[in-house]
């Protein structure tokens, strides 16, 4: 019995030690903290690119840090955002102050990334936000540079911008429907989810269709959830649209480019769909999602620069699926953060954000630059156009997600980008 | 120096004969203590912070089973009073600059107005219609705050609130005492005539009316009161986290807070705060297995509701506690017969 209960105190004791003692980890490493939402795909993005870096950086023996090497140890912080902002905070406190990680990256739901944004600012820690796309986020460093300065994005470009580039993508496919069917006046429907964030860009779509040369024949809303809209379909042929704007981040995209497949819907579908960035949209849409373009940070054959095609290649033999924007924390960890730490020769944060604010480094997807605001002030936000980020226009084409543009918008011209390809059917109705 | 000794004697024979003979009365006498010392062993940011967290929703949790478990008045929608605390407070924070210490308070008081704006029309419900009826509330209310976002901040929320307080520390000490203070107040309310009114509705309501009572009055008071202590753990959390967004309207805090409270035992007021000291600490225990994390906790929650159907605290306690069925004073379990009657106890 005596025996028994010693036993049982060793095994507790160790269990407490293990559990709740120090965390046993070398202080050689850097510790990256990885935080995102882990049991969903955005946050596999994260992790995965992380790992990607990580592994990168610790076969070349580290990162020079001074005078020593030193590898990279990844923490995994599970946020939960999608479920509990309570968990994200949480999870950010816990990978600071308990795993004790010199830098964090990833985050993804705005509402999240701001509460995370405050607790890592709280302790001095340089946070890379790999995924949520609000200006507010690099607004608030302008406005209390003291404070926010420790925040930098590193991917999406603001959502500002990417409303520009779903507008450079309509023109473009506009174009390219006058060039090879000769239509004068373009018709344009907008198809967006009812969901809040839909909201300014069909306000900003209203005032932008027209000047674009296009007429807008009108604006339907479909759940994002929803499993039939062949009377949204019907209702947009019987408008004569030629193109369709879509704006999707949820299944619904599925939906609505399997159903106009089916129906043949004699309108090309240009915009976002998140749905149709990913690989397993053809074989949802029963391969119906011929033919639909969005807009996609990576495309396979695709080159951005020298980077890209080594970095999707490689990502697609570690995990089997062509990166999302989330995956971007590669560049954040074995780009950026790595040419600061070895130009500066230090990991102190306040001695890296003067080196990161002003280096220009090439990633997989573009280049990155910190821009500032309009009145000069510090923003630590992504430059974006010709020669920076620009992003892809992504239409499936026969099984394969193809890159179709920007090649020759603003003069940007990336290698392995293919023509863009309308429907047989829609040829057919409209080339005179 | 005599009468001192007088009453500090007094106060020994009170807690010897009142709290010491009883386990239940000892636990909560060492938790109070416990979370009244902490501080004193360990000021670790992280630790402190899931503290606060969980003496926020253990607020929260006692609020709806003041209403639901003691009226029967069953709220699915309880994020509506925290929301709306959450979002006034944040609202007077930032845009009237008025101090945590005083927009807490008013935000606890739109909280009250909407327990009136809901309590009146679910006057006539009773069961999955009522249910329905108050989980349809902070939808609308959701609806809304998407429709303004100039006000609301939309998807994003309202952030940058000033601080609950200085440090950590005072932040623990705040809402430690309030959550002590307050749970304290609910379960007195309970254990009033007040108290016993809201019991018998639940009971047998037309029983209740045809003695003279009247229960819309007491209904309504039980969701204003509801409203009131939900809207302070909205507003504190509001000052803590430093943002006020959709989560806190979200369907899935309404059924949490459900959930703390079914897990701990409903209609005890200690049963939902034990299990939100429970089952809050546990869910950050659980990270040490993060693939499996959620997992694991939903099987906790599924064994304890399969096996302890009225709750795990009560449970507990029907193990360590016998009542005298002559006098219904309770009793450790090891007694043969009852401390104040001397009746045998089976």
């Amino acid at each position: 019995m005596k025996k028994t209960r010693i036993l049982l105190s060793v095994v507790l004791a160790a269990f407490l030690v293990m559990t709740i003692g120090v965390p046993a980890y070398g202080a050689k490493t850097i510790k990256i903290g990885v935080i995102g939402p882990m049991n969903f795909m955005q946050g596999k993005g994260h992790w995965n690119g992380a790992v990607m870096a990580a592994e990168e950086i610790n076969a070349q023996g580290g990162i020079q840090v001074g005078s020593k090497k030193m590898k990279i140890e990844l923490i995994k912080a599970d946020s939960n955002e999608f479920l509990s902002i309570t968990d994200a905070t949480n999870a950010m406190e816990r990978a600071i102050t308990y795993d004790k990680v010199d830098f964090l990256v990833g985050g993804f739901r705005t509402e999240a990334v701001l509460a995370m944004q405050d607790i890592a600012m709280d302790y001095k820690k340089i946070f890379i936000g790999c995924g949520a796309a609000h200006p507010t986020l690099c607004i608030r460093v302008a406005r209390d540079y003291k404070r926010y300065k420790y925040f930098f994005r590193g991917t999406p470009f603001n959502s500002m911008f990417l409303v520009k580039t779903c507008f450079a993508h309509l023109g473009f496919v506009g174009k390219e429907l006058k060039t090879q069917l000769n239509i004068p006046k373009l018709k344009v429907a907008i198809v967006g989810e009812k969901q809040v964030w839909v909201e300014p860009m069909i306000g900003v779509a209203k005032t932008t269709i027209p000047k674009l040369g296009m007429e807008l024949v009108g604006v339907w809303r479909p759940s994002q959830t929803a499993t039939d809209v062949t009377a949204e379909l019907s209702a947009v042929q019987r408008s004569g649209a030629h193109i369709v704007f879509t704006i999707f981040s949820s299944s619904v995209g599925i939906t609505f480019a399997r159903q106009a497949g089916e129906l043949k819907v004699p309108a090309v579908m240009v915009g976002i769909n998140v749905e149709a960035q990913k690989d397993g949209f053809w074989k949802a849409t029963q391969g119906m999602g011929n033919y639909a373009m969005t807009m996609n940070t990576y495309a396979r054959g695709v080159e951005v620069n020298e980077l890209t095609k080594p970095f999707i290649e490689k990502y697609i033999k570690l995990f089997g699926e062509v990166p999302t924007y989330t995956a971007d924390t590669y560049s954040a960890i074995a780009i950026t953060l790595k040419k600061a730490i070895e130009k500066a020769g230090t990991l102190d944060a306040d001695k890296l954000i003067p080196v990161m604010e002003t280096m220009e480094v090439m990633v997989p997807s573009g280049r990155v630059k910190y821009i500032k605001d309009a009145k000069g002030r510090k923003l630590h936000d992504l430059a974006w156009g010709p020669g920076y980020l620009t992003s892809l226009g992504v239409q499936w084409q026969d099984g394969e997600l193809k890159a179709v543009w920007p090649n020759g918008w603003q003069g940007v011209t990336y290698k392995g980008v293919v023509p863009y390809k309308i429907a047989p059917w829609i040829v057919e109705k409209y080339k005179k | 120096m005599g009468l001192l000794g007088f009453y500090l004697r007094r106060l020994f024979t009170i807690f010897k004969g009142e709290v010491l003979v009883l386990p239940s009365r000892i636990v909560v006498l060492i938790f109070f203590l416990s979370l009244l010392l902490l501080p004193i062993v360990t000021q670790d940011p992280y630790l402190l912070r899931i503290l606060i967290l969980t003496n926020i929703f253990a607020i929260l949790a006692a609020s709806w089973d003041l209403l639901s478990g003691f009226t029967g008045q069953m709220n699915f929608g309880h994020a509506l009073f925290f929301g709306v605390g959450a979002y006034t407070t944040a609202l007077l924070n930032l845009h009237a600059h008025i101090p945590s210490w005083g927009s807490i308070p008013l935000g606890a008081l739109a909280a009250v107005l909407a327990g009136l704006i809901v309590g009146i029309p679910s006057l006539r419900l009773k069961h999955t219609y009522l249910a329905l009826t108050t989980l349809a509330f902070p939808i609308i209310l959701l609806g809304i705050v998407f429709a303004i976002p100039d006000v609301t901040g939309g998807e994003m929320g309202l952030s940058g609130l000033s601080r609950l307080s200085r440090s950590r520390v005072i932040d623990y000490y705040v809402t430690t005492i309030l959550m002590l203070g307050l749970c304290t107040i609910m379960w007195k309310i309970t254990d009033s005539n007040t108290g016993i009114i809201f019991h018998a509705i639940r009971e047998d309501e037309v029983a209740v009316r045809t003695g003279g009572i009247n229960t819309t009055r007491y209904k309504l008071l039980a969701f204003c009161l509801s409203g009131f202590f939900a809207g302070i753990s909205g507003g504190l959390y509001a000052h803590f986290m430093r943002i006020a967004g959709p989560s806190t309207l979200e369907v899935s805090m309404s059924f949490q807070v459900v959930i703390w409270a079914v897990f701990g035992g409903i209609v005890t007021i200690y049963g939902p705060v034990g299990a939100v000291f429970l089952l809050v600490p546990l869910l950050e225990f659980f990270r040490f297995w993060p693939e499996v994390r959620t997992l694991m906790f939903a099987v906790v929650i599924l064994l304890i509701l399969l096996y302890m159907p009225q709750g795990l605290l009560p449970w507990i306690r029907d193990k360590v506690e016998k009542e005298c069925p002559r006098c219904k004073i309770r009793n450790i379990a090891t007694r043969n017969t009852c401390r104040i009657c001397a009746a045998p106890l089976d």
